[in-house]
């Protein structure tokens, strides 16, 4: 195996220069080698909870001008540990380097003060992160931070970025789990962190590794109340069942789990040929925008056309338009898929078995597809929508899309605002977690909640200081 | 052309009435030309009579076959026979079930009123009767059951093409004639059922002359098509953590008290399902077909009971259906084997699309008999890998057996096919594939078929769930 990626295992400021076990990538991508997280355990976890008083050594305000100066030295083309990370990617991600690349250079800017300030102030209260805030006479609350596993997603390179900010601002300590599909982003910010400050405390309360999910022998150690307070997990349903038979009073397990999130457009869009137009383009921004491969990414767009004959017309023509704008999209956000997903392939091409339900525009290749069903209802096969494929449902009111939100829906674009405005209560009862404009799905704020929680408070410990 | 490629061309159902081991005696060069000529002669035969085809030609352009890679591009896709929506199924669909079955068979269904079904049971039954359609289901990842439109003869020419491979085999007459001289016949299943399995069961009992008094079933009647989707649907909403999901329809609902009283009938019959064997047949030698995981689980519990060697030296033990999500020991096959006391056995691979199985050799290669035209394609591009060498990728073919409904189909298995320019050391002729056999789907991590009747636990789960539901 001569393409082997080194990835360096980083404990606290110290890179750790061990490669002794390797890991085969997934479906023909370049595989890596690493430490044996077990060799290191006794450092990978902080025993002494005493440990996170150094972070209480410096201000709010030194810890935003930290990750203000970390924020440039990220940049993609001068910085050689992202450079890598980014070369890395390209093999096991499974984003177009087009997008890869984009992404990258988004990095930098989320590390803004402004930007920062905003998420701290909004998500938590920079006042409780700095001090004791009283709530009333006696009695006084402060947010500390917390010894926390993050178990991140490598669906896109984001995750990683947003998991080190969280947990400065917080005053954490992390230890983050990188996924086998983006082993080396963290471990890159990490490096950089070192090479910046190799002794500031946020610095030293940072440990990026990678270790195979379910390695029993090594979480076992890892998680114990003694070692952690929180599990912060990303990702698929396995992993979460997995980590869930470690619980045990003493950790908190922060689930961000998988989500779908779909579309609502109202009759509105049928007002004039240049309206359907531009909503197809903004749906065609939610379908297409990282090639589908965020949970907040569209799969069924439910339409209010109508389910007659008059109706199932508009609808084609209407996937059409969408069809030709996902096609349109930059090449920064979305391209046709470089793995395109065999089985959902296979799913496609049996549509045309079945041509009285279904429509189907594009789907010959990887270019993507859109489905129109012929009546009120998704395909079999909805939950494994991927690589720029969508479902349009026409319906004749917009009773059908909202009974469609359950427990697994996250985000909903909605054309026009008036309709969010008029059904959000509604889908907040049913299950969904964020309500957005047509073509906002893929832009979701930093400082709001996510996956209807509050990932920062949760992150936090939350004192109490009683004066009787 | 030698005289039996000729004899096959002329009538693929040759095959049956000639001798088995003919097949396996083929010139390399003979073949390819042979395959070519059969597969045009096939699709112009059946182009116009399933719609299904006809449009996938249309859309292809591909009016004859002149070449194999025009022959790629009409096969069907493995989802083809579950490719109707779920819905159909939830809400009692089976008029519009009955118009997408009638797009891909060569019969006309346009007479069949099917409107008023209210389970899948009612419906297969309907056709049974109303039709020469014998269906037969798989279960799919997600509860849909794949429905198979074989007819009556088809059915039956499968368990012809049986009885010939277990007479010939190892050699012409080195085996019994099943239909000339029947034999005790014992299942560790349910009696029948449209579940693939047990419809070619049932059917061949009739062939073979199996009765209530020479037969042993685990479970004396027949499996529901229902309860097999509704278990695949649980299990796939459970993999994804979504059992709040689940509908039933109501015709399932009304039926539960049927349900009910099926399980209160079954549940004692295990334990005197191997005394019943041991007492009836014990001794004797029997008829054996089954999947080897089935067969596994049966002997293991024998072996519990401290029950071996059940059964005479000429018994005959059709196996097959490798071990789908089944983790078993190394040594399984020995604890099969001291449980039954024989050890005549035929392994095949073959799938519920193919009428002929394809035996495994004492050279650990299953052999492709001259009525099926594989061809192994690149997993990624769908292309062809060339008829020559050893390759490995996905499995496809036509099987030329097939008169009502299009044997041309890719199948979702990642198999390794030899032959064209070398043959086996067993000193047959002809293509062959390799025993590592796998699912692209278990390749890829994800969840497999699920082979519902060889997991009576999700069954009873099944059951169960409909009974909670019901309350």
């Amino acid at each position: 195996m001569t393409d082997l990626f080194e990835v360096p295992l980083v404990i606290r400021g110290r890179v750790v220069d061990d490669y002794s076990r390797q890991f085969p990538g997934r479906m023909g991508s370049h595989g890596f080698a690493t430490a044996d997280a077990n060799d290191y355990i006794e450092q990978i976890v902080l025993n002494r909870p005493s440990d996170m008083a150094d972070l209480y050594s410096i201000s709010f305000d030194e810890i935003i001008e930290y990750l203000a100066e970390l924020g440039p030295r990220l940049a993609l083309d001068s910085n050689p540990h992202m450079h890598r990370a980014f070369e890395l990617s390209r093999s096991t991600s499974g984003l177009s380097d087009s997008i890869l690349r984009y992404a990258y250079e988004t990095i930098p800017a989320a590390f803004a003060s402004s930007e920062t300030r905003r998420v701290a102030e909004n998500l938590v209260g920079v006042d409780y992160l700095e001090g004791w805030v009283k709530v009333r006479d006696g009695v006084r609350v402060r947010a500390f931070g917390s010894r926390a596993v993050h178990i991140i997603a490598g669906n896109v390179p984001l995750v990683g970025v947003a998991t080190v900010i969280r947990n400065a601002l917080t005053r954490s300590d992390a230890v983050i789990k990188t996924p086998s599909n983006d082993p080396l982003t963290s471990t890159a910010i990490a490096q950089t962190m070192i090479e910046m400050a190799p002794e500031h405390p946020l610095t030293r309360h940072l440990t990026v590794a990678y270790w195979k999910g379910g390695d029993e022998v090594f979480e076992q150690q890892l998680y114990q109340p003694r070692h952690i307070e929180k599990i912060v997990a990303w990702g698929g349903f396995n992993s979460i069942k997995h980590i869930s038979a470690y619980l045990q009073p003493g950790i908190d397990l922060i689930t961000l789990d998988p989500k779908q999130s779909g579309t609502i457009i109202g009759a509105e869009a049928f007002d004039s040929p240049q309206r359907l137009q531009s909503v197809a383009a903004k749906a065609a921004m939610d379908v297409g925008v990282f090639n589908q491969e965020g949970c907040v990414n569209a799969r069924v767009i439910y339409l209010v056309c109508g389910t007659d004959a008059s109706g199932l017309e508009k609808a084609r023509a209407f996937g059409q338009l969408l069809f030709d704008a996902v096609q349109n999209l930059p090449q920064s956000l979305s391209t046709p898929h470089k793995r395109f997903d065999a089985a959902l392939k296979d799913e496609v091409d049996a549509l045309r078995f079945v041509e009285d339900e279904y429509t189907v525009i594009g789907g010959r290749g990887n270019e993507g597809a859109i489905i129109v069903s012929h009546e009120s209802e998704a395909v079999d096969f909805a939950r494994d929508l991927a690589c720029r494929v969508a479902n349009v449902v026409p319906i004749d009111s917009v009773e059908t899309a909202i009974k469609s939100v359950n427990a697994y829906t996250q985000t909903i674009g909605i054309y026009p605002d008036s309709l969010k405005d008029a059904i959000r209560d509604r889908l907040a009862f049913q299950g969904a977690q964020r309500l957005v404009s047509l073509g906002g799905a893929c832009n979701p704020p930093a400082d709001a909640p996510q996956d209807g929680i509050e990932p920062l408070r949760r992150m936090c410990k939350w004192i109490v200081d009683d004066t009787q | 052309m030698k005289h039996y490629l000729s004899s096959l061309l002329a009538d693929p159902k040759n095959f049956i009435a000639l001798r088995y081991g003919e097949g396996f005696d083929i010139e390399d060069s003979e073949l390819g030309e042979f395959h070519l000529q059969a597969a045009k002669k096939k699709f112009a035969g059946l182009r116009d009579k399933v719609k299904a085809l006809k449009r996938l030609s249309e859309e292809q352009g591909v009016e004859e076959i002149s070449c194999f890679d025009d022959l790629i591009r009409v096969l069907f896709p493995h989802t083809v026979y579950k490719s109707y929506p779920l819905s159909f199924l939830e809400k009692s669909r089976f008029d519009k079930l009955t118009k997408w079955l009638d797009g891909l068979t060569a019969l006309d269904l346009s007479h069949i009123d099917a409107s008023g079904c209210t389970s899948i049971d009612e419906w297969l039954d309907l056709l049974d009767v109303q039709t020469e359609l014998r269906i037969s289901h798989s279960a799919g990842t997600t509860g849909k059951l794949s429905f198979l439109p074989r007819t009556r003869q088809e059915a039956e020419n499968v368990n012809l093409i049986l009885r010939d491979m277990i007479r010939d085999w190892y050699g012409d007459d080195t085996g019994p004639d099943l239909i000339e001289t029947p034999m005790p016949y014992i299942q560790p299943s349910y009696k029948g059922g449209y579940y693939t399995m047990l419809r070619g069961a049932e059917l061949r009992a009739e062939l073979f002359g199996v009765t209530d008094e020479n037969s042993l079933y685990l479970y004396p009647d027949r499996m529901s098509a229902d309860v097999c989707s509704l278990a695949g649907r649980i299990r796939a909403a459970e993999a994804k953590g979504e059992s709040g999901s689940i509908e039933l329809s109501p015709g399932l609902v009304n039926k539960r008290d049927q349900f009910i009283q099926r399980e209160k009938d079954k549940k004692e019959s295990v334990s005197e399902f191997f005394q019943q064997a041991v007492e009836k047949f014990g001794g004797r030698s029997v008829f054996l077909c089954t999947t080897w995981t089935m067969l596994y689980d049966a002997m293991l519990e024998a072996r519990e009971r401290g029950i071996d060697n059940i059964f005479g030296k000429d018994s005959v033990l059709v196996s097959g259906g490798g071990n789908k999500g089944y983790d078993l020991p190394d040594d399984w096959k020995e604890i099969i084997f001291r449980g039954l006391g024989f050890d005549r056995a035929y392994e095949l691979y073959g799938m519920s699309e193919m009428m002929s199985g394809f035996p495994v050799c004492e050279h650990g290669h299953y052999h492709i008999p001259p009525v099926v035209i594989p061809f192994v394609l690149d997993p990624i591009t769908g292309e062809s890998m060339p008829r020559s060498g050893t390759h490995t990728g996905r499995f496809a073919f036509l099987d030329l057996m097939t008169e009502t409904y299009w044997g041309g189909f890719i199948s979702g298995d990642e198999v390794t096919l030899s032959g064209f320019d070398d043959d086996c050391a067993c000193g047959r002729k002809g293509l062959f594939l390799d025993t590592a056999i796998r699912r692209y789907s278990e390749k890829e991590g994800g969840d497999d078929k699920i082979n519902c009747s060889g997991a009576p636990e999700a069954h009873d789960k099944a059951i169960e769930f409909l009974l909670n539901a019901a309350q």
